[in-house]
Parts: C-alpha cells; structure tokens; sequence
C-alpha cells in the first residue's frame, strides 16, 4: 500500500492555481523528498494532506484513507511539523508535549522526547520565549509521539543552524530505519539529497520530474560544466566556442567561459577551444542536483513565458 | 475525548491572560460596591421594603448581565480567530482530532475560565451581601449560580462562534462588539422602532404580545427572565425592577410588565442561542481554508 497517494489534486485560491492535477506515490518505507522553489505550492499540497485545506478537484489518500473523509484517523498515525505554525506561547514546552501525548492518547514520556530533540533544558520554559530553531525541536517532539508510522515535515530545517540541520536529518534516518516513511519539502536541495531515497520536484503547481536522486543525475544531459580562462573573450569567441562539437552551451560567466560537454571527452572540447581562443587555465565542476534544481524550475517558466 | 484535551489546554492557556484578571478584579471590586450600595439604601434600587438577599440576587443580575458579555468577548473573540491567524491551528489540527471537537473543546475550556472568574467575584460579592444582610438562601443561590453559568456558557459559544467564523482576529473583534452593540446596548429600540411603524408611525396604549418574546432575544435578557422563570418565588416578592439601577440596561424594558407572557421563553432563547452559534460557527469553521 502507498503511504500517500495524490490523484489529479487541484487546488486553486480564487483566480491562483497553487496546485495543478498533481498526481503522486509515495511508498510506504521510504524517505520522499518534495523539492520546490518558495511558492512552488509544496504547502499547499502538505496542508491538503493534513486537511487544513480542502481541495478543488482530485484526491488524497494517506495511509490508506481519505486526507478529507478520514482525517483523524490518518492524523493518529502521522507526525506533522506543519509550515508557518505558531506554538502557544502561555504554555511551556513540557506542556506541549504533554499536550499532544494526551491528544494522541499514549503514553510516551515527554522528557525522554524532549531530550532527543535537545530542548529538554528548556523544558519548563514557557515556548512564546524560544528561538525559531528551538520551535522547531519542540515541534518535532510533538511530531514524534506515539511513533507514527507517516511523518511529513514541511521545510523541517528552518530556522535550524548547520547542526541542528544535521541532527535534523539523524532523526529521519532514525525514523526512517524504524520503518516510517518519511515525507518532507524543502526548498534547498542539498538537504533532500543528502536522506532521500526518491525526489519529486514541483514548479508553480506542476510536477515536473519524479525520481531517485542518481535518476535525476542521470535523467539530465547536463554531465559536466567546463569553466575556462581563455587569453581573449569576447562574443565572437563565444559564438565560434557555440559552433564547436561536443559543446552543448556556452556562456561567459565571471570572465570566464563556461562552457557545458555534451557526449564528448572534456579533453576534445578544451582542445578545440585552444585552437579559437588560447586557454590559460580550467576548472571542471561535476552538476550539482542544485543545477538540475534550477534548470526544472527555470525550464518550466521559460515554457510558460 | 479530544475535546477535554483541547478544552484543558485552552483553559491552562487563557487562565493566564492578564485582560481576564483585570476584568475580574473589576467585577469583584464592582459587585463588593453595589452590594454594600444596595444593602445601606435599598429604597434608591426599587427595594423600599428593605434589601433582601433574594433582591440582592436580582440585583446581582443586572451586573452579570453586562460583565459576562464583556468579560466572553475578552476571553474569547481569539479562540479560534486567533489560532488561526498566528498560526497554532495547524499545531492543534496536526494532531489527530476534528474541527468539530475543537470547536467544543474551545467552547468548554474558554466557558470554564470564564465561570472560574465569575464564579471569583460571585463568592466574594453575593459572600459579603449576605454577612451583611445575614441571611442566605442556600437553595436559591443554586439555582442563580446553575442559571448563570448556563448564561456564561452560551456567550462563551456566541463568541468563540464569531471567532470560528474568521482568520483574522480584528475582524473577530468587529463582530463581536458589534453583535454586543446590536443585541446588549441597541435592542431594546428595535422591537419598540417596530412598533412604532407597524402600527402607522404613532405608539400604541397597549404594547402587543409579540413585543415581548422580541424583547427576550438579547441573551442577557433571556439570561434575566430565565432567573425570573426559575425563581418565580423570589421574583415575587422582590417585584419591581431589582436589575434596573444595575448596569443591566437591556433587562429593564422586560420588567415593565414582566409576568404578561411567561418568562420561561428565556431559557428557550438561550437554548436557541447555543444551537444557533454552533451551527453558524462550526459550519464555517469546517469549511475554511487554513
């Protein structure tokens, strides 16, 4: 069974479409990446998991149930670090807790959760006095009482320092390893690619790709970008680099030209440019996912505009 | 049981707003002013018999009747608007509950923080009254403590209501004053307005039957004749209007003649109050957006 399934969900604000006929699976086990610039619709998607928001057309299925039909029952199952929450700030972080143990009707221990997230020294402080990352912990606290056996974090890493992100990231393995799936947004895609077994982006309510991370690597044509310093540049140079073999673009970046190889050896392709233009030094940079990143979501408006 | 949790969390929560514990220090310090007033010159509040304690009760009306509608919108205009605005809404409906439980557990817990201040200024206020007077009719401060706390519990719902109705909470405060504005200060002008044109712009000798049911609509006035209906003995006997040099402005046009229609028709209309705010509030609190 999948631990979500989304078929042709829409959601449109008045005249704004925030989700597009977005269909996807995510299996159950797995860490599901959901990658996508600011506004891409990611937490429009989430809240309709979480039926804080109701969609237009299509449906959601969690765990087996319907996101709107059977809420609760797929709520008691799932751990949720919502986007743009607030936490109660009369009420300490204990309280919290302690507050969501009570909701979800078990009996875990709040200190032992409050210790694994590292706020259990502010344990009796009231939360209206924490800093965003500490909210952050504690909120994840709440997620993770009763052992769900869904997490879904939207943009989990916010407000979090370099560590925290990491200790972040040890916790969904963690979870994960213990056999909950885990579903998170993100609009950084170094932390996605560092936990997720699968990604999907989505761009301006479309998804436009669903894959490993090694898919997505090897789904682009974009293998390696060539940066090289060349004794004169200028357009004519640039235009007569466009027109050599192998090269797919070229531009001039920063006094430099980068240039990206397509198929051929990165050896034949620096060969030729020092034959249009003499070449000083290079460097080579493998393509980031944050390239692939980029160029999905930049791709998808270039097609709109 | 969600409802209990939500209701436990919302009232450890607004227990510790300092608006309440004004209001409540100003109810106290009101109710010890008016009682020590009505006790030493009973004459100047409709009592020239001598103050009693069953005149004291009704008198104690009138002042609930203005402190409990001011004291639940202070207490509850945000409940929902406000989670909703900032956010923790989506903490609370992470978790795995219905807005329909919410809602109640709002209600509850705001209802109970509400009788909880009131119920601080009532011991205090009615407790010296009758070291005063001393006397004290126990079975009687019953029945006006169970019909004042069904009083705060259906404006805690009006408001918390109001506030299922809206994300933004200064819109939650528009409405809530003004349904104060409409139904406690203004009513009193609409039946009377109504009247006047129903019967050819000139007022009648004789004011109709239906005038009177229309009169009751505000709840603090249903709230007062609910008391009347309840304790009809004592309501008797203290007769004219024990409410009136309170602040209960909207109550006295109910005792001009007060026993011409039955005045069991309050406890209808608070009835009708409840059910009326829930359907309105839970109905666009479930369909809403977050």
């Amino acid at each position: 069974m999948a631990a979500i399934e989304l078929e042709g969900l829409t959601k449109r604000f008045g005249d704004v479409v925030a989700v597009d006929d977005l269909d996807l699976t995510v299996e159950e086990g797995e860490i599901f990446g959901f990658l996508g610039p600011n506004g891409a619709g990611k937490s429009t998607a989430i809240d309709i998991l979480l039926d804080f928001i109701r969609p237009t057309s299509g449906t959601a299925t969690v765990l087996g149930h319907d996101a709107q039909t059977e809420g609760e029952i797929v709520r008691r199952r799932t751990g949720v670090l919502p986007d743009a929450y607030h936490v109660y700030d009369r009420l300490t972080g204990r309280q919290h807790v302690e507050f969501a143990i009570e909701m979800k009707g078990v009996d875990d221990d709040p200190e032992a959760l409050l210790e694994r997230v590292r706020v259990a020294d502010a344990a009796d402080r009231k939360a209206g006095g924490y800093s965003k990352g500490m909210r952050q912990r504690l909120v994840l606290a709440m997620a993770l009482v009763g052992d769900p056996d869904l997490l879904v974090l939207d943009e989990p890493s916010t407000g979090l320092d370099p560590n925290g992100a990491r200790e972040m990231r040890e916790i969904i393995r963690q979870e994960n390893d213990r056999g909950t799936t885990v579903f998170f947004s993100s609009h950084i895609m170094e932390q996605v690619e560092a936990v997720c077994d699968r990604v999907a982006i989505i761009d301006a309510g479309h998804l436009v790709a669903v894959d490993t991370i090694d898919g997505l690597r090897n789904a682009t044509e974009i293998g390696e970008t060539l940066y090289v310093y060349v004794s004169t540049l200028d357009e004519g140079v640039l235009e007569r680099v466009r027109g050599l073999e192998g090269v797919g673009t070229a531009a001039i970046d920063d006094g430099r030209l980068r240039v990206t190889v397509d198929g051929v050896s990165k050896f034949g392709v620096l060969h030729a440019i020092d034959e249009v233009a003499g070449v000083q030094d290079f460097s080579v940079v493998e393509s980031s996912l944050e390239d692939l990143f980029v160029r999905y979501t930049n791709e998808g408006k270039e097609v709109e505009a | 049981m969600t409802w209990l949790t939500v209701a436990k969390k919302d009232f450890r929560d607004a227990v510790q707003s300092r608006a309440l514990w004004a209001l409540v220090a100003v109810f106290v310090l009101l109710s010890v002013i008016s009682t020590y007033a009505y006790v030493e010159l009973p004459e100047m509040f409709g009592t020239p018999g001598g103050a009693t304690f069953g005149g004291l009760i009704f008198f104690t009306i009138g002042l609930i009747g203005l402190f409990v509608p001011l004291a639940a919108i202070v207490v509850c205009y945000k409940s929902i608007a406000g989670e909703r605005e900032l956010g923790s809404i989506k903490l609370l409906l992470s978790l795995p509950t219905t807005r329909g439980r919410v809602f109640v557990g709002k209600v509850i817990g705001r209802a109970a923080v509400l009788a909880f201040g009131l119920g601080v200024g009532l011991v205090v206020g009615l407790g010296f009254g009758a070291v005063l007077l001393g006397d004290l009719d126990v079975a009687a401060v019953l029945v006006f403590v169970l019909a004042t706390l069904a009083f705060t519990a259906v404006y805690a719902s009006i408001i918390v209501g109001i506030s299922a109705t809206t994300g933004s909470t200064s819109r939650a405060t528009t409405l809530a004053l003004g349904f104060f504005v409409v139904f406690e200060l203004l009513w009193d002008v609409i039946p009377m307005g109504l009247l006047y044109v129903v019967e050819g712009f000139s007022l009648p000798t004789t004011i109709p039957d239906w005038v009177y049911p229309v009169m009751q609509i505000p709840p603090s006035a249903a709230y007062f004749s609910t008391v009347v209906a309840l304790l009809p003995d004592l309501a008797e006997t203290v007769g004219a209007d024990p409410a009136q040099a309170g602040a209960g402005v909207e109550v006295t046009a109910a005792e001009a003649e007060p026993f011409y229609t039955s005045p069991e028709i309050g406890l209808v209309i608070l009835a009708g109050w409840l059910l009326v705010s829930v359907v309105v509030g839970y109905s666009l609190f479930d369909k809403a957006d977050f």
